[in-house]
């Protein structure tokens, strides 16, 4: 005697077939994403060269003790709130800007994209040629016209890193931005207008609360993009002058491959993506509490 | 009559289907380099792609039948590409190094000892009674040899003969001469010396200062202590304090100097033979002068160069050393120096007319004897990585951002003694 069958429902079937479509998806991320996370975790808990000998979790307490690694979270963070800040400030003004109707706004549009849609190694060597004190064009250009010269990747290099990052990566900042301003409808000014309300007061009480899922939008993935930056100390400073610029991913990168403790440095990723998961839930939680409904 | 497919069917051809690319990716990474047949891969730098070079390789490919897989890499993208390789045991068949990392390698076992073919070919080659004795040394681990030195260089002084002749200085041979030479040299935009933000150019100075880096039996690092801050100090003071050379920039490219001595903004460089060719090809009407190591407690200077050796799992060893013979005969050397002026590590390499009729190679080859290898010792405590990541710091401090020399080195002294322990 065969069980008889249940029927399915119209709502099952659909799961189903959901889960067939997601399946190649979901065995991509498998294999590229979460097989070598779950690798580097193994990793962390080992040492040595082939980091083939098991030290639990004595990596970890490193870590957490290291001068250098401190340093180097300082460093980053330091780095993320000049990225996130300039993010969400230019990208919103340039945003603003760009809404208006303008001339030849399009093509503003695609010469700011063009930075984002360029690879972090090209704007690197190209801002490291412009911005060398005694071979770089922007010398040039500032003796040309009597000003007094820049050492800024001497005097200020996290900072400057922090601008050559935002150059490259308002143009993003901004189109979501605009996304954002444009779905904002137009009756909510209009009706503000009527009640006397100037263009200073319509952007903090209309415009800005209203764009929240935007600017939070931006500023998760600013603060994720900020704390994993690398090519930019890689490139421009190698790490330096000195330690100043050894973001944290930059030195994870030379605990592996200078230093070759893949343990040591797998610990420290272990610890930087848990860093990066915990910023993102409390900007999560704190951005849904400011959202607001009209 | 057979039967249609049902749905269910038809979902897990999909299934399958979609899941086979995915599922090939984890099967591993391609063949292994060494397991196709009739390629030989090799990792070299890419700087080091000489005419000469490839001239050997085409003898060697008629040779063996095999096609030569030269894969050309900038030193660090080497060194990542190669650890990964070491941990997926997909490994090429030779590696050109920069210096240092065969006993690393040697120590941490991924490369292979070439003891038996040294006792097999070595008198017939000369090896190792041709080779200076710090490049045997070099690439020796337990008396066993695991690579073979491909160049020696050295640092010494580049000069503007014209700058000079023009200012009424002779090439300075002490600190001091250097010193006065860079302070009447810096004038309208011209700077006296431009110095390297690199650490390994603080070598030369360390070891004209007589100051030993770590000495295994003591425990003490950067010996006498006071003689290393001064060659530090004296460094620093030349940038900020008289000013006579620029600010260096921190960055993983280490021919700032060469470009600003190329541009002519810069009188005096120290360098190696690496940027002869460069300054021959950007700047042919600099006449330039090459004078051997400043003095200061005793002459001295850098030991550079780099070396080959053979991954402890490459499938084919054999062709890995008959590689590694025809690159390093005497001839190839002669071919190579007249190319591209670079130096050797052959004794009888010195004594070829190429050399000693050659005014700026001469040079290089009469400091050779007394270039030193500086981190040798703390290379065998497999801790080198640790020390030079310790070291950029600190000479970047010091040097780009003026933090007194004394307390720099404290700090890196501190720290290295936690590592070398």
């Amino acid at each position: 005697m065969t069980a008889r069958r249940r029927p399915r429902t119209l709502a099952s079937r659909y799961a189903r077939t959901a889960y067939l479509f997601l399946t190649p998806a979901i065995l991509f991320f498998a294999a590229f994403f979460y097989l070598p996370i779950g690798n580097v975790v193994a990793t962390s808990l080992r040492t040595g060269p082939q980091a083939d000998q098991w030290s639990g979790l004595a990596n970890f307490g490193q870590a957490l003790a290291d001068p250098a690694v401190r340093h180097s979270f300082l460093v980053t963070v330091g780095f993320s709130v000049l990225v996130v800040a300039g993010s969400i400030v230019l990208g919103l003004a340039l945003a603003m800007v760009i809404d208006q109707p303008l001339r030849g706004r399009v093509a503003f549009r695609v010469l700011l994209l063009v930075p984002y849609l360029t690879s972090v190694a090209i704007v690197g060597l190209l801002w490291r040629n412009i911005l060398d004190p005694e071979l770089g064009v922007l010398n040039r250009v500032l003796a040309a016209t009597g000003l007094p010269q820049q050492q800024w990747l001497n005097t200020a290099p996290l900072l400057t890193i922090a601008a050559v990052t935002l150059w490259q990566s308002v143009g993003y900042t901004m189109v979501l931005f605009l996304a954002g301003l444009q779905g904002i409808p137009e009756t909510y000014h209009e009706a503000a207008k009527i009640d006397g309300a100037d263009g200073w007061r319509r952007f903090w009480r209309i415009t800005l609360p209203l764009l929240a899922p935007t600017t939070l939008f931006v500023s998760v993935m600013a603060v994720i993009s900020g704390l994993q930056a690398f090519g930019q100390a890689y490139i421009i400073t190698n790490g330096g002058p000195g330690d100043a610029t050894d973001l944290s991913v930059f030195h994870i990168f030379n605990v592996a491959f200078r230093t070759r403790d893949f343990g040591y440095s797998s610990a420290q990723s272990v610890l930087l993506l848990m860093v990066i998961v915990a910023f993102t839930l409390i900007q999560l939680r704190a951005g849904r509490r400011a959202e607001v409904v009209y | 009559m057979t039967s249609p497919l049902s749905r269910r069917d038809l979902l897990r051809l999909a299934g399958a289907a979609a899941a086979v690319p995915v599922l090939s990716a984890c099967a591993g990474a391609p063949p292994a380099q060494t397991a196709a047949p009739g390629t030989f891969t090799v990792y070299w730098n890419a700087g080091h792609d000489y005419q000469a070079y490839r001239k050997v390789i085409a003898e060697f490919e008629q040779a063996n039948k095999v096609k030569v897989n030269l894969q050309k890499y900038q030193w660090p993208d080497l060194r990542t590409r190669l650890l990964a390789d070491f941990a997926s045991g997909t490994v090429p068949d030779l590696v050109e190094e920069p210096g240092g990392w065969v006993q690393e390698f040697a120590i941490s076992g991924n490369a292979r000892s070439l003891q038996d073919y040294v006792d097999r070919d070595g008198a017939a080659m000369g090896f190792p009674a041709d080779w200076r004795p710090v490049t045997v040394e070099r690439n020796s681990y337990q008396g066993k040899v695991y690579g073979v030195q491909l160049h020696l260089t050295c640092n010494t002084l580049l000069y503007n003969k014209a700058m000079l002749r023009d200012a009424g200085l002779e090439p300075p041979t002490t600190w001091e001469e250097f010193l006065a030479a860079a302070q009447k040299l810096t004038k309208d935009g011209v700077y006296g010396v431009a110095l390297n933000q690199d650490y390994t150019y603080v070598w030369p100075w360390l070891t004209q200062a007589g100051v030993t880096p770590y000495d295994p039996k003591t425990g003490k690092i950067m010996d006498p202590v006071a003689d290393a801050v001064e060659a530090l100090r004296f460094q620093a003071d030349l940038v900020h304090k008289y000013k006579v050379a620029p600010v260096p920039v921190s960055s993983t490219d280490y021919s700032g100097p060469q470009k600003l001595f190329s541009a002519k903004r810069a009188a005096m460089i120290l360098t190696g033979p690496w940027d002869l060719d460069p300054i021959a090809k950007t700047s042919p009407d600099i006449e330039l002068g090459i004078a051997p190591p400043l003095k200061h407690k005793e002459q001295a200077t850098q030991a550079a160069g780099v070396s080959m050796f053979v991954p402890a799992k490459a499938a084919r060893p054999d062709l890995s050393w008959d590689f590694i013979k025809r690159i390093t005969d005497l001839k190839v050397e002669q071919a190579a120096t007249k190319e591209t002026g670079m130096l050797m590590p052959r004794v009888s390499w010195a004594d070829l007319p190429e050399v000693r009729s050659n005014e700026a190679i001469k040079v290089f080859a009469d400091a050779l004897p007394y270039a030193q290898d500086s981190s040798q010792q703390v290379r065998l405590t497999g801790q080198l990585g640790k020390w030079e990541e310790q070291l950029k710091v600190m000479y970047q401090q010091i040097l780009i951002q003026n933090e007194p020399a004394d307390a720099a080195l404290a700090k890196f002294t501190q720290a290295a003694e936690g590592f070398l322990k």
